[in-house]
């Protein structure tokens, strides 16, 4: 593909994904009900919040080094917004949360989504500490001395992960990382996993606030679609009609997927 | 009281209300699905309110709900109001309730936590429905944290509790992993694993890019050297960052080294300041400023990156410290390479998509690390701006070896004439100007050697055995600058201005080893002393092992592969053993079977080993394999005494390349026995668990 | 009934979109002459799109690299508030800051950093090690299902695989063959899965529908 047609096709791509945001949000409003999978690794975070507020622990929530202004922007942007509804169904308690994070561009988004969904003294809740190991040792011996009820990490993990995590034995955990490495650490050690994007869709099964699951809803949709897209990829190569794609056909493919991804968000 | 009550809110009642409280449990309870606490049943008499026990502050309050009942004896019995008191006496004295009353008809009665507790009591008689019953195991998990298995939390950290245990097994399977791979360096008995291969495998055409990409820099060719790895990677890519630095500065090339991550920073720094101890026998030293310079932190990951792409210039302005490099460079573009070491395979895409298309003409030589081979891989082969491609451990084990081979094997520098009297030693001075008078105590740091006008041939021609049939660098893209070939530089025709110089130094070597002397110079008029030595050459297909003593029980010093050719300096009683000098104070003993022996004269023997300037070559010959680059760091601010180099010479001796590469192998053994151990103990548990509760 | 947007939030969300739509547009559209056919004065065309990307960008990295400071400030004034309640770990750190603040400005080097740092984080790496190894002995604990079996498996596999004993020459066939194939394939489907997320949430915050603008 020459640059013009990556540059068509991603203005397309971004265009559908918007006009399927909104569209999402019509469903939403007009069904009452959201179109989402199970998540099993989220059906322990009640037990968590509440035992946050019954033992008087405070839940620590991390972003890890997804820093606002990069690449991994959104993910801190999810993550925070994850965080949000957490933090606001635990709000009964006397602990202050806490949200740590590795970046600097990060603290002001944890200090002003502890702000929001705690609307306490929320000033211990955003702590930042340097990136790499010193993270993981700085926030192990912070958790250990707070007496973490549970540690929630969604962000940017490396194999760091592991030292947060083999000191989270006396509470729950739950892991997620946009890093493969870290991804892996939070399978094996972690009590609960989520897995790709499912980081990015978390905010939306925590809470029934329809602008946080819409985004759950479109990501499952281009999933679907990725999905379908391979597969017809895989058999027009095996049939050698690959060579053959161009532009206008991408062009027709994502306008396809369009409309079978409303269809789709309409069913589910 | 209301019939749709609140447990928790009433709880509270007495409590001072404050609009976050207030508004947080009404969240709370309206966004948690599962953990509704209200009871499903109309029409029953609610609960009273919670005693104050449950709603201590934090301040005064122990870490658990669990620990905060086990305390609940201390609280004396007058502190209770009558009717507690009453309710107390009554749940001690009947802890079976009606078998027809269900939990929420106990009539005024506060649960005991007792009762709370699984067998029997309470919870077992009542009958409750589904989702009841899911309210009670919640109320089990937040009271009963002691429970064990894996709660959601609140376990104690007590005597028999799961964390009390998961600390024993881990300690275990730390001492485990620790010891087995400890073993290699007490004794050789346990080398039981092969070591890497000497050379690239054949279908390694990355690996081999890379290294003719950096074996044909030219003297003064810049490159980038981005050092995106952190501590956990360090094991594996500083020695290959080392490895890289020493090639680099071999070829006389500048590298601009450059990080995002501020400790990196250091790490080059450290391994620059092992690289100049390392070669400060020959009287070298690498300077930043004139050799290499560390440019400034790159601040703010991504965006960091992207003015290092987009602004090269100003990011090549200022050095580490602050100060003006002075450099004048335009863009990326001007660099010959960007070398990239990488902790995973996705800094590496990143770098290729958005810093390397800014500059599409300067290829990208990635080094990564074991874990992220496989996706590293796919994306050399799918990127076409990446040019080579070293992974691992193995690949910095055999990189090594390559360098060796190709520069020869540890020359027999001396240390200082006050650690190794030379009785026997002679020296023919050279007609050199810049050359130390080798019979003069040498100073330990000389001022810093300037390459270009000093430019040195010690040998003329290699040996096919010495030097690897090295490829050229196949990826490089169409329209580059033409690299010249090892024999261009090699050339003397093609390097004007070069002064010849010729470097004489001097073997210290025990009473009963033949004198030597080491003389090479370039054309000018070779003037090579002739005296003839015995040398062994390593037939054995196989690596072999040199070791400490005439034995097989003695430790490995080095391994050697075919070809290799060392000096004899002594045999044993049987002559089953040849004693062969590694470097200067340090012989090994090799098996006779496994060598030729062979007369040459020095020069013969010398000219099978160097290839490069002496002065540069010395930088890889000297490659500390052993040590991970955190090593002593005794010339923070001072040159080294001669204490101080032999301290680290012997601490050269006791690391040595095999035992560390065996001591990897070992660990990781070591800990495949452990994740299997503790798997089936753990799977074994949770299939008897899961057998009791079917049977109940 | 929907609150009402305050009129702050709506300045702000349109900000964030009218900024966010322009980079984006100028980023994907700039730089390509080629978009514009053969009109006249394409490439001057070309260029203007690509500014406002790059202008935005480049204040972006500015503000990046002045967040440092604000990092330092909250890890101060945490660690002042914990000292309160008596925490001994955030007595340490502000004690080390002090020293090390007092050490670069008496000694204008970063000795301190290379010397304790950097072999303070060695020794977590290698503390890491065992972690790992101790967290993946208990994943059958924590999982124990044919996901956590296979997860193991695999470990093991490519454990003994990388060893390159001629006995185990087997496992370590089906270690390349498993790093290669499933491992490769499965690590580009949860990258697609991110990037695909990454898009979402990222157009999300795009068109001012993230939370921080919403007042």
């Amino acid at each position: 593909m020459d640059q013009t047609t990556v540059q068509v096709f991603s203005v397309l791509f971004v265009m559908a994904t918007v006009v399927l945001l909104y569209t999402a949000r019509f469903f939403e409003r007009r069904r009452r009900q959201r179109a989402q999978r199970q998540m099993a690794a989220l059906e322990r975070l009640p037990a968590w919040t509440s035992q946050s507020i019954e033992s008087s622990r405070p839940l620590h929530l991390s972003l890890g080094a997804s820093a606002v202004g990069g690449e991994d922007t959104p993910s801190a942007l999810a993550g925070a917004e994850f965080f949000y509804h957490l933090i606001q169904s635990g709000a009964a308690g006397d602990q202050a949360p806490t949200i740590s994070t590795s970046s600097p561009t990060s603290v002001p988004l944890a200090q002003d989504t502890a702000r929001r969904a705690w609307e306490g003294d929320s000033l211990l809740s955003a702590r930042w500490y340097p990136p790499g190991l010193a993270f993981a040792g700085g926030l192990s011996a912070a958790m250990a001395e707070d007496e973490a009820a549970a540690q929630i990490l969604a962000g940017k993990l490396g194999p760091e992960l592991a030292l947060i995590l083999d000191g989270a034995d006396r509470g729950g955990s739950l892991a997620v990382s946009d890093q493969l490495e870290g991804q892996a650490v939070a399978f094996a050690m972690a009590d609960e996993t989520l897995i790709g994007e499912e980081l990015y869709a978390a905010a939306g099964y925590v809470s029934d606030e329809a602008s946080a699951s819409r985004v759950a809803v479109v990501i499952d949709v281009w999933r679907g679609l990725l999905i379908i897209g391979l597969t017809l990829a895989l058999l027009l190569a095996y049939a050698g009609i690959l060579p053959w794609l161009s532009w206008q056909l991408l062009l027709a493919a994502v306008v396809a997927a369009t409309v079978l991804g409303l269809i789709l968000a309409r069913r589910s | 009281m209301s019939e749709d009550f609140n447990w928790l809110e009433e709880a509270r009642h007495d409590e001072p209300q404050t609009p976050v409280a207030e508004s947080g449990r009404r969240r709370l309870f309206s966004r948690l699905p599962r953990i509704s606490l209200r009871p499903r049943r109309p029409g029953l008499p609610a609960l009273p309110p919670l005693p104050r026990l449950f709603r201590r502050q934090r301040d005064e309050a122990p870490s658990s709900a669990s620990q905060l009942i086990s305390e609940r004896e201390e609280r004396p019995l007058e502190e209770l109001d009558e009717r507690l008191r009453d309710l107390r006496q009554r749940s001690l004295q009947g802890s079976e309730p009606p078998a027809d009353q269900p939990l929420y008809n106990v009539d005024e009665v506060l649960v005991s936590p007792e009762a709370l507790n699984p067998g029997g009591g309470l919870i077992g008689a009542v009958a409750l429905s589904k989702a009841q019953e899911e309210q009670v195991e919640l109320l089990r998990d937040i009271v009963d944290g002691a429970t064990p298995g894996p709660s959601p939390g609140g376990a104690s950290p007590g005597r028999g509790s799961p964390v009390a245990l998961t600390t024993a097994t881990r300690l275990v399977a730390a001492v485990f992993v620790l010891l087995l791979a400890s073993l290699p360096f007490v004794s050789s008995d346990f080398d039981f694993f092969p070591l890497p291969p000497a050379d690239f495998e054949a279908r390694r055409g990355d690996a081999r890019s890379l290294y003719n990409a950096l074996d044909n820099l030219r003297p003064d060719d810049r490159l980038l050297l981005a050092l995106e790895y952190g501590a956990t990677a360090a094991g594996e890519l500083d020695p290959l960052a080392d490895l890289a630095l020493r090639h680099i500065f071999a070829q006389g090339a500048q590298p601009l080294i450059v990080s995002s991550n501020p400790i990196a920073i250091a790490r080059a720094e450290n391994i620059i300041r092992e690289i100049n101890r390392s070669v400060m026998r020959a009287n070298l030293v690498v300077e930043a400023g004139a050799h290499y310079h560390i440019l400034r932190y790159l601040p703010g990951g991504a965006l960091g990156l992207r003015e290092l792409s987009e602004n090269f210039a100003a990011v090549a302005r200022y050095s580490s410290s602050g100060a003006e490099t002075g450099l004048d460079i335009a863009s990326l573009a001007d660099l010959q390479y960007i070398v990239l070491l990488a902790e995973s395979a996705e800094t590496i895409r990143f770098w290729a998509e958005q810093v390397v298309p800014e500059s599409a003409e300067t290829p990208l030589l990635a080094i990564t690390s074991y874990a992220a081979e496989p996706l590293a891989q796919a994306y050399a082969e799918s990127l076409p701006q990446i040019a080579g491609l070293l992974h691992g451990y193995r690949d910095a084990f055999s990189y090594g070896e390559m360098l060796k081979s190709a520069y020869g094997m540890a020359p027999p520098i001396p240390l200082t004439p006050t650690l190794e009297p030379a009785p026997n030693t002679t020296a023919t001075p050279l007609p050199a100007s810049s050359t130390p008078d080798p019979t003069a105590t040498p100073a330990p740091i000389t001022p810093t050697l300037d390459w270009t006008p000093t430019l040195i041939h010690i040998t003329v021609q290699p040996t096919a055995t010495a030097t690897p049939d090295l490829q050229r660098l196949s990826t490089a893209p169409p329209g580059e600058r033409a690299t010249p070939s090892r024999e261009d530089l090699d050339d003397p025709a093609n390097q004007p201005g070069e002064q010849a110089v010729a470097v004489a130094t001097v073997m210290a070597q025990p009473t009963s080893a033949p004198a030597a002397t080491i003389a090479a110079s370039d054309t000018p008029g070779p003037t090579a002393t002739v005296a003839s030595i015995r040398v062994v050459e390593v037939i054995s297909p196989q690596q072999v092992r040199i070791r400490r003593g005439p034995t097989t029980a003695d430790d490995i010093l080095r391994l050697a592969q075919a070809g290799d050719r060392f000096e004899v300096v002594g045999a044993n009683g049987d002559g089953s053993w040849h004693q062969i000098a590694l470097e200067p104070g340090l012989n090994g003993w090799i098996a006779q079977f496994l060598v030729e022996e062979l007369v040459m004269t020095e020069a013969e023997f010398r000219s099978g080993s160097a290839s490069l300037p002496a002065e540069r070559a010395v930088l890889l010959r000297e490659y500390d394999w052993s040590l991970g680059k955190t090593g002593p760091r005794y010339y923070q601010a001072q040159p080294p005494s001669p204490a101080d180099l032999h301290e680290f010479a012997q601490l050269r001796d006791r690391h040595q390349e095999g035992p560390r590469l065996q001591a990897m192998s070992l660990g990781a053994l070591a800990a495949a026995l452990v994740i299997v151990l503790g798997n089936l103990v753990h799977g074994v548990g949770a299939l008897l668990r899961r057998r009791g509760a079917s049977a109940r | 009934m929907r609150r009402m947007p305050s009129l702050g939030s709506a300045i702000s969300s349109l900000v964030a979109f009218a900024v966010g739509m322009t980079t984006l547009l100028s980023l994907l559209l700039g730089d390509n002459p080629e978009l514009f056919g053969e009109q006249p004065g394409r490439e001057i065309l070309a260029e203007r799109i690509a500014a406002p990307g790059d202008v935005m960008l480049r204040l972006a990295t500015l503000m990046v690299a002045l967040s440092i400071v604000l990092g330092v400030a909250n890890l101060l004034h945490v660690h002042v508030l914990r000292l309160r309640r008596h925490s001994l770990t955030s007595a340490v750190l502000l004690a080390s800051f002090a020293f090390t603040l007092y050490w670069h400005v008496a000694q204008g080097d970063a000795t301190l950093l290379e010397a304790v740092l950097v072999p303070i984080e060695s020794a977590l790496a290698a503390l890491l090690c065992l972690s790992l190894v101790h967290g993946a002995s208990r994943v059958l604990q924590k999982r124990a299902d044919i996901w956590g079996a296979l997860f193991v498996l695999v470990v093991i596999i490519v454990l003994l695989g990388s060893l390159g004993l001629a006995e185990l020459a087997p496992v370590q066939t089906m270690r390349d063959w498993l790093m290669a194939v499933p491992v490769s394939a499965g690590a580009r489907a949860i990258l697609l899965g991110i990037a695909l997320g990454v898009i979402v949430a990222g157009l999300r915050a795009l068109l001012g529908q993230d939370r921080a603008y919403r007042g």
